[in-house]
C-alpha cells in the first residue's frame, strides 16, 4: 500500500506492506536507524518516536496507521549539527552511557516538555518510566530534563 | 523486519467500519492501540493466530471524545488512556477511572491504548474494569443493523469471553454521573512501581450518611478470572455503620468470595491475605 | 603524588556522546551491506533431548532459503567455550538446554525464514532432565556431558587455620543457608552480528561484542583459519554487563560459517525472547555458612560451602566461582576458614560472566549473616564490622597480607554511617518493629488480629553492607594491556586501546588519562575504532579492569610521547638542562621562562626534525599467586572497598519494598571522569536493587518463564527515589595516579544492604533472593503452574 506522512518535518511517501511496524518502516525503508528495537512488545521504549506529538512505541504501530500522520524521530530532533537543548543537557549531565535507550529517552522527554514545560521530578519519572535503561540508573537523565526545563523557561522570559 | 501479514483497513467513519464488520468473519479483528493485537501477532499468540484482516478504528471521530449529557458521561471506545487522564470531566466526576487509567502501562502505552481495548478481550488484569464496574458503566454496541446497550458486568462473560457478537463493535462507554456525596478509591498492586501488570486491583465507591452506608459498590481485578463486582458484600454493607469492625467483616467476606471463585491455587497463598488486607486498608481510607 | 590535575577528576562529556544522542551512533543491527542475508535459528521446545533426525525437505527447495547451515558446514572446531570447549555451535546429536540451536536457515527475508522454521521436521526424543544443582553430584545423577564423567565443572577449596578448633573456641555458632536467583543481564540492545567475507578467504565480523579478541580466537578456531584472517570490529555496544561474550562468540561463529559458505554477508540478530532464551545468566548459588564467634562478636571461624549452578555449559564458571572463593568471607579477618566452592552442570540455562562476577551472591549471604551476628551480641551492624573488618596489615582468608594499598574498609564504612546517621536510625526502626502477620494457606480467611492498623502498614528500615573486591583479573589470568598513541602533524592525537568500550565510558577515561599526561585538552584526541587487527590483545574488558589496566597503559603511552616532545621543546626553546618543562592544556611551559610554545608548534618542530611521534604504552599487573589445592595466595594485587546503605519502607500488608535512598560510598582510588564515575554508581546501584527485590529468571523444567520485559522486570525510573554517590579518594600506587575499579563494586552490595534494611523494618530475616512480594510477605517464592504469560 502507498502511504504518505510527514517525517521529521518533510512530506514522504512509501509503498509498503501495511502490516509492517512503524519501527521497521523507519529503520529499513527510511534508514533512520536512530530508533532502536529493544523488546518488540512495547515494554522497553527504545523504539519511542512521536506520532502527532505524542510519544508512542513504534513497535506497536503498523505502517498503515501512519498514513497522514506526523512522525518525529531522533534524527528530526537535531537541527543539522546543532543539538537540541535536551540533547546537550543529556551529554552535560552524563545521561548517556551505552546510548541504546538514549534516542527513545530524548523523545519521551521532548514530548513531556512540549506539553508540560515545568515538570516536577515525579512527572519526569512518569514520562520516562516506559523507557528502560540498564546503564544509568536514570538519575542523570532526570537531571538533564530538569535542567532543560529550567533553561527553556529562561529563554521564554527573555 | 517484522510483518504481521495482515490486511489493514482504515474506515473513516463509523458507518464504514460497521459496513466492513458486517461482512467480516472471525479472521477480522479490531485494531485500536495495537498493544494487544500487534504484540499478540508478533509473539504468535493463539488468540490472534487466525487474524488476517485488521480494522483500524483510530481515526473514527464517533469513537472518540468524552462528554456529559443528561446525567451520563459518554466515553468513546477509542479514547486513549492519555485522553482520559487529561479529561477535566473524568478528573472531577470519575476520579477512580482517572486513577486506574494512570496506572496502565507506560505513557507510550497510554498514548495508544484505548479504554474499550482494555476490556473488550476481557483479560483478568484489565486495570480499568473494577473502576468502570463500580461506576455502573454500560457499553453501547453497534452493528450495521442495530444498537444495543449492555451493562459492562453483563458484557464480561468469562476469561477472554464477552457478549460481543460477530459484526459488532463497542462504540461508547456510558457512565451515569455519580452523585456528589459519593466517595471512593482505586487501588492497584504491581510488582514494580511503574509499567507493571496488576497483581490486584480494587475499586470502591461509597455513600456515607452520618457514618451509615447509604450505598456501596465494590469491585476487584486480577484476583478472580475476570474483573468482578461483589453484590453480596454490597448488600451486606448497605445500611450498616462504617466501623472498623465492618471494614474487617467486609474484607473477610471478600476473601471468602474470591476463594469461592478461584479455589486454592498457586497464587492464593499470597493473593488471599493481600486482597483482604488491602481491601480493609482501602475501606479504612474512606471511613471519615 | 600530584593532585594538581588539569583534566583528571573533572566531569567531561564523553567523546561518543554526540553520535549517541543524535541517533547516529551505529550499533550492530544498524549496519547493512549489499546482498546481506539473514540467518535464523532452529530449536526444539525441549530441555534435554536426543536429536534423531532433522528433515529439511519441506524447505530445501524453497526460493527464500539460500542455505541450510548445520554442523556439517563447520570447517574447524564444532564445540567452543571460554574455558572448556563444551558448547556445540550446532547441536546435531542432542540438546542439553532449551536455548540450544540445531541448525540455521539463511536467506534474504527474515520474516519468511522465521515462518519456514516451523516447516522443518525434527524427530527428537525427550530425555530426563536435571534441573536441581543439588542433585548434580549424586552418584546416580544423569550426566549433562557424559564425556567428562561428572557434572562437576570446578571445585575451589580454601583452607586456612583450623575451623574445628575455631568453632570449639567460639562462644556462639550460627549456621545458615541462603539462595540467590538466576538473573538476566538485560542489556537493552539484543545481540546482533554481521559476518562479511573478505578477499582470500578472510572474514570481518562486526557485532555487539564485548571482547573482540575472544571473538576472534573463537571464530578463527571454528573456521579453522589463522587469527589474522579474522578481523573483529566492535560496533557501538548497547550494554553488556559481562553478557555479550560467550553468546556473541557463538553468534559470530555461526554467522561466519554461513558467510564463508555462501560468500555473502550474513547478519544474525536476536529478538528479546531469543536473547533471554539463549544467552547466559548470572549464576544462582546455594550458600551454606557456619560461623563461630566470641561474646564480643570477634569471628573465630567460618566454614563456607557454595554451590553454583553452571547450567548446561561451563562458560566462565571456573573464574566466577574463583572470585567467590577469594571473597566468600567478606572483608573480615578470620583466623580459621574453610571454603569449598563448586560449580556444576544442569540442564538449566547456562550461566557465566555478569557484572559482579561471583561476588553479589556471597555478599548477600555473608553480609546478612554479619547483621545476624550483630543482633546476637547486641551491637549495631556498623560496630560488628569495625570489630572484624580488614585493616592495613590484616591477613585475608587466602593468606594475603594487605599492604601497599589503601585498606579503606573502615573509612568507607565510617563515611557511610556518619553521612546517613545510620546507627540512630537503625535503633529507632528496630524499636518500632511490629513484625509481620502469619497467614495460613488452609485457613486463608482472616481472623481479626490479622488486620494491620493503617498507621502500622508502612515500616521503615535501614541496612548496610560492605565489601572488598580484588581489582582486575587477579590469579585468574594474564593481566596486561596496551595503548597506542600517535600525534598527527597538525597536533591532533589519535589513540587506540586493546580494551573495548562497553558503553560505560572507558574510551573517555583512557582519553582523559592520555590528555592529562600529554598536557592537551580532551578535544584534541580522537579515539580510533576498536579493531583486533590494529592493536595488541589487551585481555578482555571485564573484572572492572578497564580503568586500572587501560588508563595506566594510556598514561604510559602518553608519557613516552611527552618525553620525546620535551626534548624537542628543550632544543627549540634552547632551555638549559636544569629547566623543567611541563605540558598543560595545549601549552608548553618552562619553569624559568613561563609559556614557551603551543603544543601544536612543538609537534610541528618535532615533525620537521623527524622525531618519532608515536608510542605504545603498556601496563602489566604486579605478580599475584595462587595455590589451587589450599586456596592460599596473593589473589589480587590490590583491592577496592565499598559500603552501601539502603533506606527502605516496607508495606507489611503486601510485602512491597520501596527504595527511598541508597547511599553508596566507594574508593575508586583516583576518579578520572567524575561524570562517568557517578554514572557507574547510579547504574550499578540500580542493577543491584533489581537483583535485591525484582529480578528473577525462573524456569519450569528448564523452560524459562520470563522471556521478555513484560515478565522480566528491571527497575524503571520510578523504582528508586534517591541515590547518593560518595567517593573516598586515596593514595593508591597502582594504575594511573592510583585510579582503580568502580564498575562492579557499585552493583554487588545493594541486595545485601536492602535485605538488611527490610529486616530492620520488620524484624524478620531473609535468606532467599530476590525479596519480591511473596518472599517478604510469606518468606517463600510462589511459582505459576504453567508457562503462560500473565497467568493468575
Amino acid at each position: 500500500m502507498e502511504i504518505k506522512f510527514v517525517l521529521n518535518g518533510k512530506e514522504v511517501a512509501a509503498d509498503i506492506s501495511p502490516s509492517i511496524r512503524l519501527l521497521d518502516l523507519l529503520r529499513e525503508k527510511f534508514e533512520l536507524t536512530g530508533t532502536k528495537e529493544g523488546c518488540g512488545v512495547g515494554e522497553c521504549g527504545a523504539c519511542t518516536v512521536l506520532m502527532n506529538g505524542k510519544a508512542v512505541n513504534s513497535c506497536l504501530v503498523l505502517a498503515a496507521q501512519v498514513n497522514n500522520s506526523e512522525i518525529l524521530t531522533i534524527e528530526g530532533i537535531t537541527n543539522g549539527e546543532e543539538l537540541h537543548p535536551l540533547q546537550k543537557n543529556f551529554l552535560l549531565n552524563g545521561a548517556v552511557q551505552c546510548g541504546f535507550c538514549s534516542p527513545g529517552m530524548v523523545l519521551s522527554s521532548y514530548a513531556l516538555l512540549e506539553e508540560n514545560p515545568n515538570p516536577t521530578d515525579e512527572e519526569i519519572k512518569d514520562a520516562i518510566a516506559g523507557n528502560l535503561c540498564r546503564c544509568t540508573g536514570y538519575k542523570q537523565i532526570i537531571d538533564a530534563v530538569k535542567q532543560t526545563a529550567k533553561e527553556l523557561k529562561v529563554e521564554v522570559k527573555v | 523486519m517484522i510483518d504481521i501479514m495482515c490486511e489493514v483497513l482504515t474506515p473513516k467513519n463509523l458507518a464504514e467500519a460497521l459496513l466492513l464488520l458486517s461482512s467480516a468473519d472471525s479472521t477480522t479483528k479490531i485494531l485500536a492501540g495495537g498493544t494487544d493485537v500487534v504484540v499478540g501477532k508478533t509473539q504468535g499468540s493463539k488468540r490472534f493466530a487466525d487474524a488476517e484482516t485488521l480494522i483500524d478504528i483510530n481515526r473514527i471521530e464517533e469513537l472518540k471524545g468524552i462528554s456529559e449529557k443528561n446525567g451520563m458521561i459518554s466515553i468513546g471506545a477509542a479514547a486513549t488512556f492519555s485522553e482520559i487522564c487529561k479529561s477535566k470531566l473524568v478528573e472531577e466526576k470519575l476520579p477512580l477511572l482517572k486513577k486506574a487509567s494512570n496506572t496502565i502501562g507506560s505513557l507510550q502505552i497510554r498514548n495508544r491504548a484505548t479504554i474499550a481495548g482494555n476490556f473488550v478481550n476481557n483479560a483478568p488484569c484489565a486495570d480499568t474494569v473494577p473502576a468502570l464496574l463500580v461506576y455502573d458503566a454500560s457499553i453501547e454496541i453497534k452493528s450495521q443493523t442495530a444498537t444495543r446497550n449492555v451493562s459492562l458486568q453483563e458484557f464480561l462473560q468469562g476469561p477472554y469471553k464477552t457478549l460481543l457478537q460477530q459484526g459488532e463493535l463497542v462504540t461508547r462507554i456510558l457512565i451515569p454521573v455519580p452523585q456528589q456525596n459519593y466517595a471512593g478509591d482505586f487501588y492497584k498492586l504491581g510488582r514494580r512501581r511503574a509499567v507493571a501488570i496488576s497483581r490486584l486491583t480494587l475499586a470502591v465507591v461509597i455513600q456515607l450518611k452520618e457514618k451509615k452506608i447509604g450505598d456501596i459498590r465494590i469491585a476487584s481485578g486480577a484476583v478472580t478470572p475476570i474483573g468482578t463486582r461483589f453484590p453480596k458484600l454490597e448488600e451486606f454493607a448497605i445500611g450498616q455503620k462504617m466501623t472498623d469492625n465492618l471494614c474487617q467483616e467486609l474484607a473477610k467476606k471478600m476473601g471468602e468470595e474470591v476463594l469461592a471463585v478461584t479455589g486454592l491455587r498457586w497464587s492464593s497463598a499470597y493473593k488471599l491475605p493481600v486482597v483482604q488486607q488491602m481491601f480493609y486498608q482501602l475501606l479504612k481510607g474512606l471511613e471519615r | 603524588m600530584s593532585k594538581d590535575f588539569s583534566i583528571v577528576g573533572k566531569s567531561v562529556i564523553r567523546e561518543d556522546g554526540f553520535e549517541k544522542i543524535t541517533g547516529r551512533a551505529k550499533f550492530a543491527d544498524d549496519y547493512k551491506f549489499d546482498g546481506m542475508l539473514f540467518s535464523v535459528m532452529l530449536r526444539v521446545p525441549a530441555t534435554h533431548a536426543k536429536i534423531n533426525s532433522v528433515d529439511f525437505s519441506a524447505i530445501q527447495n524453497n526460493p527464500s532459503v539460500a542455505s541450510i547451515i548445520t554442523s556439517q558446514d563447520i570447517p574447524g572446531a564444532k564445540k567452543i567455550g571460554m574455558i572448556k570447549n563444551d558448547q556445540p555451535v550446532f547441536c546435531d546429536e542432542k540438546i542439553v538446554t532449551p536455548g540450544d540451536v540445531l541448525a540455521m536457515i539463511v536467506g534474504e527475508d527474515e520474516t519468511e525464514l522465521r515462518k519456514l522454521l516451523t516447516k522443518i521436521k525434527v524427530d527428537y526424543t525427550s530425555l530426563p532432565t536435571l534441573t536441581d544443582p543439588k542433585k548434580s553430584l549424586d552418584p546416580d545423577a544423569l550426566l549433562i556431558h557424559p564425556e567428562f564423567g561428572s557434572n562437576l565443572i570446578v571445585h575451589h577449596p580454601l583452607r586456612k587455620g583450623n575451623v574445628e578448633k575455631g568453632f570449639a573456641e567460639s562462644d556462639e555458632i550460627l549456621e545458615r543457608v541462603y539462595t540467590t536467583q538466576t538473573i538476566e543481564h538485560a542489556y537493552i540492545e539484543p545481540e546482533a552480528v554481521i559476518a562479511i567475507p573478505l578477499e582470500d578467504g578472510a572474514l570481518k565480523v562486526i557485532g555487539s561484542i564485548q571482547n573482540p579478541f575472544t571473538v576472534r580466537r573463537i571464530v578463527a578456531s571454528v573456521l579453522n583459519l589463522p587469527n589474522e584472517k579474522v578481523q573483529v570490529v566492535q560496533a557501538q555496544l548497547g550494554g553488556s554487563f559481562g553478557g555479550k561474550d560467550d553468546t556473541m562468540c557463538m553468534l559470530s561463529a555461526r554467522a561466519a560459517v554461513a558467510a564463508l559458505k555462501l560468500n555473502r554477508s550474513v547478519k544474525i540478530r536476536y529478538t528479546r525472547d531469543e536473547s533471554i532464551l539463549e544467552s547466559y545468566k548470572r549464576h544462582p548459588y546455594i550458600l551454606k555458612y557456619k560461623v563461630g564467634f566470641s561474646k564480643i562478636g570477634k569471628i573465630n571461624a567460618m566454614k563456607i560451602d557454595l554451590l553454583a549452578d553452571g547450567g548446561a555449559y561451563c562458560s566462565m564458571s571456573p573464574f566466577v566461582t574463583w572470585r567467590s572463593v577469594v571473597q566468600a568471607t567478606g572483608p573480615y579477618e578470620i583466623e580459621n576458614v574453610q571454603t569449598d566452592v563448586r560449580a556444576v552442570y544442569t540442564n538449566n540455562p547456562y550461566t557465566g560472566a555478569m557484572r559482579g562476577f561471583g561476588s553479589p551472591q556471597p555478599i548477600f549471604a555473608q553480609e546478612t549473616l554479619m547483621d545476624e551476628i550483630a543482633l546476637h551480641i547486641g551491637v549495631t551492624p556498623d560496630e560488628i564490622r569495625r570489630r572484624n573488618g580488614l585493616k592495613l596489615g590484616s591477613v585475608t582468608a587466602t593468606g594475603q597480607t594487605l599492604k601497599e594499598h589503601d585498606v579503606n574498609l573502615i573509612p568507607v564504612l565510617n563515611k557511610a554511617v556518619s553521612f546517613t546517621n545510620f546507627a540512630e536510625k537503625w535503633k529507632e526502626n528496630k524499636k518500632n518493629q511490629t513484625g509481620l502477620k502469619e497467614y495460613s494457606f488452609d485457613q486463608p480467611i482472616f481472623k481479626d488480629e490479622q488486620f494491620i492498623s493503617s498507621e502500622k502498614l508502612i515500616k521503615k528500615g535501614i541496612g548496610l553492607a560492605v565489601s572488598f573486591r580484588g581489582c582486575s583479573l587477579g590469579a585468574e589470568g594474564l593481566d596486561q594491556s596496551s595503548c597506542y598513541i600517535s600525534v598527527q602533524p597538525d597536533g591532533k592525537v589519535v589513540m587506540l586501546s586493546g580494551l573495548a568500550e562497553n558503553g560505560q565510558g572507558l574510551r573517555m577515561t583512557l582519553l582523559m588519562a592520555a590528555a592529562e599526561e600529554l598536557g592537551v585538552t580532551a578535544d584534541k584526541i580522537i579515539f580510533l575504532e576498536n579493531d583486533t587487527s590494529k592493536i595488541e590483545d589487551s585481555g578482555p574488558t571485564v573484572a572492572s579492569r578497564g580503568t586500572i589496566m587501560g588508563a595506566a597503559a594510556a598514561k604510559n603511552a602518553a608519557e613516552l610521547l611527552r618525553k620525546q616532545l620535551e626534548k624537542v621543546a628543550r632544543e627549540v626553546s634552547k632551555l638549559d638542562e636544569t629547566d623543567f618543562i611541563s605540558f598543560r592544556e595545549n601549552l608548553v611551559f618552562s619553569r624559568k621562562k613561563g609559556m614557551i610554545a603551543k603544543f601544536d608548534d612543538v609537534i610541528k618542530a618535532a615533525f620537521e626534525n623527524k622525531v618519532e611521534l608515536s608510542a605504545i604504552g603498556r601496563y602489566k599487573s604486579p605478580d599475584v599467586s595462587w595455590d589451587e589445592h589450599t586456596g592460599q595466595g596473593d589473589a589480587y594485587f590490590t583491592y577496592v572497598y565499598g559500603c552501601q546503605v539502603a533506606e527502605v519502607s516496607v508495606n507489611t500488608g503486601t510485602g512491597e519494598v520501596y527504595l527511598n535512598k541508597i547511599t553508596a560510598v566507594h574508593d575508586p582510588g583516583t576518579v578520572i571522569n567524575r561524570l562517568g564515575a557517578i554514572g557507574q554508581v547510579y547504574g550499578g546501584v540500580t542493577q543491584g536493587a533489581g537483583y535485591g527485590i525484582l529480578e528473577e529468571v525462573t524456569n519450569e523444567d528448564g523452560m524459562i518463564r520470563e522471556l521478555n520485559f513484560d515478565q522480566y522486570l528491571i527497575p524503571t525510573a520510578k523504582d528508586i527515589d534517591e541515590i547518593k554517590p560518595l567517593f573516598l579518594e586515596g593514595n593508591e600506587k597502582y594504575g594511573a595516579w592510583g585510579a582503580k575499579s568502580l564498575g562492579e563494586p557499585t552493583l554487588e552490595l545493594g541486595a545485601a544492604a536492602i535485605a538488611n534494611a527490610v529486616c530492620n523494618a520488620l524484624g524478620k530475616r531473609f535468606y532467599n533472593l530476590p525479596l519480591n512480594l511473596e518472599e517478604v510477605l510469606l518468606g517463600r517464592k510462589l511459582r505459576p503452574q504453567d508457562l503462560k504469560r500473565g497467568s493468575l
